[in-house]
């Protein structure tokens, strides 16, 4: 028979004791959308549950100056998408978190649920990772920033040991006058998860040259994919078309895409260079939007 | 191990004792008398929606603890007294069903909607409502019923104010 | 709409809903492997366990004198639970009845069994070959289920259950004299109906041995006999009770859940209910997959001279209608034109895939994918306009169709007309080139016919108490359609009532009259013509009645607003329900039933294929990013004969349903197998259409036809959808996609790598 323990810590401390208690026989619970599939399907038997909903300041959403973003572990996708200091100063993230899924599902799922499940197709992780954001995490042995990047390890796992906690994800200010753009592209229904998505960040300086330059594609493998050097390399070119073409030649040329029911590799390779060429281009143009102003749809249609 | 929670169903107050892998819609149907109709089983469909302390959330994917202390609200409770809801009313004007199995859903994420935005455009009433899956694909007349839902919501604040 | 209200407040009781006291939860165990010989199965251990009350499998089935475990709507061919082997992944092995769901749940996790595997197939182009491994092992001992109404033809020593011939003119002949002839093959997927209502099944054998079955049947006089069959009573003794469904689009056609909830309930020895998860839906019923070839032999001046088809319907392990699903699919393919020479061999094949049957648009949709798909290659080769090329072979009223039947009520040219002229069809002269994001664009044609159930038999009983409350007694289920509304309507008109005011009670086999089924889109035309003469019926009792007491003769009064009175003297007037107690004769009652006559003669095809023709054309204009192979539908607009509406708003519903529900077919959706287990059975992997998946432009015409008589319109805009808009990317692109769904990566596949010559044109020369 199934016999869970529910357990509701108030303290953080709390928390990361019961959870050491009970090793990997106990599953922290944020908003439980994942959760409720597993439990649903018998895919997990924890021991207990561990609910983080009654720990104080893991919904906090606040920006320091130079410091950039805090965005507690339990904030709702729903808060991040309706957020007016979110819109205006991070639109990446509003623009990303209102794709994920439907309205029912981004009331309940949690920021710091979403980076924990890992899911290969999560919207979020790719923009948080093209933001460079970093994941703050508790246990007993003492906390840890990792970056999103390195967080997730494959599919539905990251670096997360058993009795740690995500509390919250820090990002960092974006620079002036940067750019940013979510395409997320899905080939059946508009309820589909992403075929393949790209997260991009540009900043260009007053003459028209990259000065910083960061390009995520998700969903085309176990995690997010991105290549720092290309990025580096481009530091101070002008983004011509000539260029973006190059680069985004360079993603698909490297990337080692999945095949699943949304789209083969063969496919996905050529997705992620119409994907990445499309983004820059959009973010290079003219009339695009810089950052702290509002982003367009954000997706390819 | 039962796990003791409170909330409110339809505004009764409700003292239960339950599995923590249990779902809210579990719980509805053992406990409150709420219709269990669980389609999709993974929060895709919208057929099981309810409304949590206001916001609109699949009742077959909230874990049953995590409701202690809501105000949950399911179709059965929106009419008061007899009296329609403006969206049940409009929903029947502009006939936006065919075999109703959507609808209570379909109606709770509309009111849902009208709360948070009481003059939806087109284009944010598809998005709000996407998540809610149709099969008899009635949306064009569930379109309509909104925008009439919306239209007379904003007749009565007008003639509230009047007053 | 009648229980609009019970609708928008959540109190419709769906099958799902329903209980009875002391009912248990009815759980099945399934197949793991898509063919094996059952050895062993253990079920001691879930007997044991407490809480479960009955577990059934092949054992009790077989050494139970009292229940004859095969059954089958056409052919008897399906076992309640499997007896000696299992021919599908998912097929029902063994069930269990337990006091609830988790421990039901429990049970199933405690059976052990072991299997052997066999050979499997899952094509039914490789499955018709006289090598494949058989599905059945004694093949085509054929006993006929209950709903086998035309002549089955098998094929010794091969996996066909059905074989439809159609031979008109001499083929040869027809591609020896043509100027051109084009051939291809074409393939749809099996789909999902995604009723957001699961099958569900209420059963209990009452006192005396007596059978009730609430079940949200489509055909509740097939399910009666088909379980008195089963369990060896007369069938008066089964009762079937039908609330209101929760959509069905043909999933809930022809049982299916039904016998094992009963075998269960008989187990037990008490009230059992089964509701199906989404899942198993997957494995229960789905669409025929169909393998389609079509050889079209036209002139330079674009007529059609032969057509030749060889059409594959993969039925899955069990028959359910597929063999009608091959004969409808059969003469439907030679669609709405003109053609001396026809021959037509359309095989329904056993696999090893779950069961596939009736899908809204009963083997029209995949027929005309292929069909209307050939008519605009053929054009093509000729350089006619798509449109033209069809309006010069068009079926017209009195023209001959290829089964010999004359055709009558006939607008296939109009609903043609009015589908090219709403998408602004320009033939040639359109502008394809790139708009400003570089998207290609096109436009698409189809037409089609579909047929009706042909014959059947619709009646109907129409009754006023001594309250003067009148009731409508049909067999015509509810699913969503508003049929109940619909037919209320029609009796309402002779009756002078308003219809809100007739009572239309729940299908009860013990009471409501005899009705083939609700399917084929046929209630609103065949039982609104019995309820038609139940209500005239009625009514000239009435007057007959009142003529006296009103010093008049029935022919010089009428009924409105619930009174009789004089024509010439409103005033002199009764209440029905004076008139029904002055009657003393108690409740009366009006008869109605209408038959339609036809069919078709076994070896040639030929006959009396449809009393009615469904007919319908659609226009769609798409854009194509030919970067990424998406595809939009910018416009989309069906046009169907609907005779006369009698329902406005649930004929648009009805078909603004069927495009939308196109749409999804056209766009993406595809039940994925992998050695045949189904790898998306759910709404995560398997995407129905939402919301935004609706184009800004959605257009229909219902056309009406002065004194018409109504035409069913549940499925007659769906089956054109998909044909036009792969006509539009094909348009578009300038290369065609042959296989169903149009998926971005198939497009970007078919704009990458130019067609291979696997089809193509040869010129002949005369």
């Amino acid at each position: 028979m199934i016999d869970i323990r529910y357990l509701e810590p108030t303290r953080l401390e709390e928390a990361l004791e019961i959870l050491a208690h009970y090793g990997e026989e106990a599953h922290a619970l944020a908003g439980g959308t994942f959760l409720a599939l597993l439990l649903k399907n018998s895919l997990i038997a924890p021991r207990a549950l561990v609910s983080l909903h009654r720990i104080p300041g893991l919904k906090t959403v606040a920006e320091q100056p130079g410091e950039g973003l805090r965005l507690g572990a339990m904030v709702t996708h729903r808060e991040v998408e309706k957020n007016p200091l979110i819109r205006l100063r991070y639109p990446l993230l509003s623009q990303t978190y209102a794709q994920v899924a439907n309205v029912r599902i981004r009331n309940q799922a949690t920021v710091g649920g979403g980076l924990v499940d890992a899911d290969y197709a999560s919207d979020p992780t790719a923009s948080l990772s093209a933001l460079g954001a970093r994941v703050h995490t508790w246990g007993l042995q003492g906390e840890r920033l990792i970056p999103v990047q390195e967080f997730v390890t494959g599919h539905y796992e990251t670096v997360l040991q058993p009795g740690e906690l995500v509390t919250e994800v820090l990002i960092p200010p974006l620079p002036t006058q940067a750019r940013s753009l979510y395409l997320k592209f899905r080939s059946r229904s508009s309820e589909d998860r992403p075929c393949a998505s790209v997260a991009a960040v540009v900043a260009l300086d007053g003459e028209g040259r990259c000065r910083d330059l960061r390009v995520v594609v998700g969903a085309v493998a176990d995690r997010p994919q991105m290549q720092d050097e290309l990025a580096e390399a481009v530091q101070g070119q002008r983004l011509t078309p000539e260029l973006i073409r190059e680069i985004a030649g360079e993603y698909a040329g490297k990337i080692r895409p999945i095949s699943d029911l949304r789209g083969s590799a063969w496919y996905r390779e050529r997705l992620i260079e119409v994907l990445v060429r499309r983004a820059l281009t959009a973010l290079v143009a003219p009339t695009a939007s810089v950052s702290h102003g509002p982003q367009g749809e954000g997706t390819c249609e | 191990m039962k796990h003791a929670i409170s909330l409110r169903v339809n505004g009764i107050l409700q003292r239960l004792e339950v599995e923590p892998h249990h779902s809210l819609l579990d719980v509805l149907e053992r406990h409150c008398g709420v219709r269990r109709r669980e389609t999709c089983g993974i929060g895709m469909c919208g057929t099981c929606t309810v409304l949590v302390d206001g916001k609109a959330m699949s009742s077959c994917l909230v874990l049953a603890p995590l409701a202690g202390g809501t105000e949950v609200l399911t179709i059965e409770g929106l009419a008061r007294n007899g009296r329609l809801d403006i969206v049940q009313e409009a929903f029947i004007d502009e006939m936006g069903f065919q075999c109703g199995y959507c609808t209570p859903g379909m109606v709770l994420a509309a009111h849902s909607l009208l709360r948070e935005s009481p003059a939806p455009t087109t284009e944010e009433i598809r998005h709000y409502l996407a998540g809610n899956l149709c099969r008899c694909g009635s949306y064009e007349k569930i379109l309509a019923a909104v925008h009439t839902a919306a239209r007379r919501l904003a007749a009565q604040s007008t003639e509230v104010k009047k007053k | 709409m009648i229980d609009d209200r019970q609708r928008v407040t959540g109190q419709i009781s769906y099958v799902q809903d329903l209980a009875l006291p002391s009912m248990l939860i009815g759980k099945i165990l399934r197949s793991p492997y898509p063919h094996a010989r059952l050895l062993r199965i253990e079920t001691r251990a879930a007997e044991a366990l407490r809480g479960v009350a009955a577990v059934l499998t092949r054992n009790d089935l077989l050494n139970s004198p009292h229940i004859d475990p095969i059954y089958g709507p056409q052919i008897k061919d399906q076992p309640v639970l499997a007896l000696d082997r299992v021919r599908f992944v998912g097929e029902p092995v063994a069930a269990v009845a337990a006091e609830d769901a988790e421990t039901a749940a429990l049970a199933l996790q405690s059976i052990e069994v072991d299997y052997e595997e066999l050979p499997a197939v899952f094509d039914p182009v490789r499955a018709a070959e006289e090598k494949a491994p058989h599905v059945h092992e004694i093949l085509h001992q054929v006993r006929l289920g209950t709903s086998a109404y035309f002549g089955l033809r098998p094929v010794a020593g091969t996996n066909i259950c059905h074989h439809y011939r159609l031979r008109q003119g001499d083929l040869e002949e027809g591609f020896a004299r043509a100027d051109l002839v084009v051939e291809a093959t074409f393939r749809t997927p099996a789909a999902q109906h995604v009723a957001m209502e699961p099958h569900a099944v209420l059963a209990a054998f009452q006192e005396g041995g007596k059978l009730l079955v609430y079940s949200p049947t489509q055909s509740p006089f097939n399910l009666r006999d088909l379980l008195a069959e089963m369990f060896h009573l007369p069938p008066d003794r089964v009762q079937v009770l039908v609330p209101t469904l929760g959509g069905s689009y043909g999933c809930k056609l022809f049982p299916r859940v039904e016998p094992i909830a009963a075998a269960l309930a008989w187990q037990a020895g008490r009230p059992v209910k089964i509701v199906l998860d989404r899942p198993e839906e997957f494995v229960t019923l789905n669409r025929h997959p169909a393998v389609i070839t079509i050889r079209l032999g036209v002139t330079h001046a674009g007529s059609i001279l032969a057509k030749k088809v060889t059409a594959y319907w993969d039925t899955g392990a069990y028959a359910d209608c597929g063999p009608g699903v091959a004969q409808k699919g059969g003469f439907s393919s030679v669609g709405p034109y003109r053609i001396p020479h026809v021959q037509v061999d359309s095989y329904c094949v056993y696999t090893n895939l779950p069961p596939n049957g009736a899908y809204r648009g009963y083997a029209v949709t995949q027929v005309a994918w292929a069909s209307e798909a050939m008519m605009d290659e053929a054009a093509l080769a000729l350089g006619l306009d798509p449109l033209e090329f069809r309006l010069k072979n068009i079926l017209r009223d009195g023209d001959q169709f290829a089964t010999g039947e004359i055709l009558r009520d006939v607008h296939f040219e109009e609903c043609l007309k009015t589908a090219a002229r709403q998408i602004d069809w320009q033939g040639t002269g359109f502008e394809r080139t790139a708009t400003a994001e570089g998207r290609l664009r096109g436009k698409g044609l189809s037409v089609i016919l579909k047929g009706m159930t042909t014959p059947s038999r619709s009646e109907a009983l129409i009754e006023i108490d001594e309250e003067g409350v009148v009731t409508l007694h049909t067999a015509s289920v509810e699913i969503g359609q508003g049929v109940r509304t619909a037919l209320s309507q029609i009796a309402a008109l002779f009756l002078g009532l308003p219809y809100a005011s007739i009572r239309v009670p729940d299908v009860d086999t013990s009471l409501t009259p005899f009705d083939t089924r609700t399917s084929s889109s046929r209630s609103t035309d065949i039982m609104g013509r019995a309820v038609g003469l139940a209500a005239q019926d009625l009514r000239r009792q009435l007057l007959e009645i009142a003529a006296p007491r009103l010093k008049a003769s029935p022919q010089d009064l009428t009924l409105a607003g619930g009174l009789i009175h004089v024509v010439e003297a409103p005033a002199r007037r009764l209440s029905l329900q004076e008139v029904v107690r002055q009657a003393g004769r108690g409740t009366l009652k009006g008869r109605g039933e209408f038959a339609n006559t036809g069919g078709l003669d076994p070896e040639t095809g030929r006959g009396i294929a449809s009393s009615y023709w469904h007919q319908s054309a659609a226009g769609v204009e798409v854009e194509v990013d030919p970067e990424t192979g998406q595809v939009w539908i910018v416009g989309c607009h069906a046009a169907v004969n609907a005779g006369r509406v009698v329902n406005r708003i649930a004929a648009e519903l009805q078909t603004e349903g069927c495009i939308v529900m196109g749409l999804g077919s056209a766009l993406f959706e595809e039940v994925c197998f992998d050695a045949g287990q189904v790898i998306n059975p759910n709404l995560s992997d398997y995407m129905i259409p939402s919301f935004l998946d609706i184009p800004p432009k959605l257009g229909f015409t219902l056309l009406e036809q002065p004194g018409a008589h109504p035409h069913g319109l549940g499925e007659t805009a769906l089956p054109v959808i998909p044909a036009a808009v792969g006509n539009a990317v094909a348009d578009a692109m300038g290369v065609r996609i042959r296989d169903l769904p149009i998926t971005p990566e198939k497009v970007l596949r078919a704009l990458k790598a130019p067609p291979t010559g696997e089809a193509g044109a040869e010129e002949e020369e005369p």
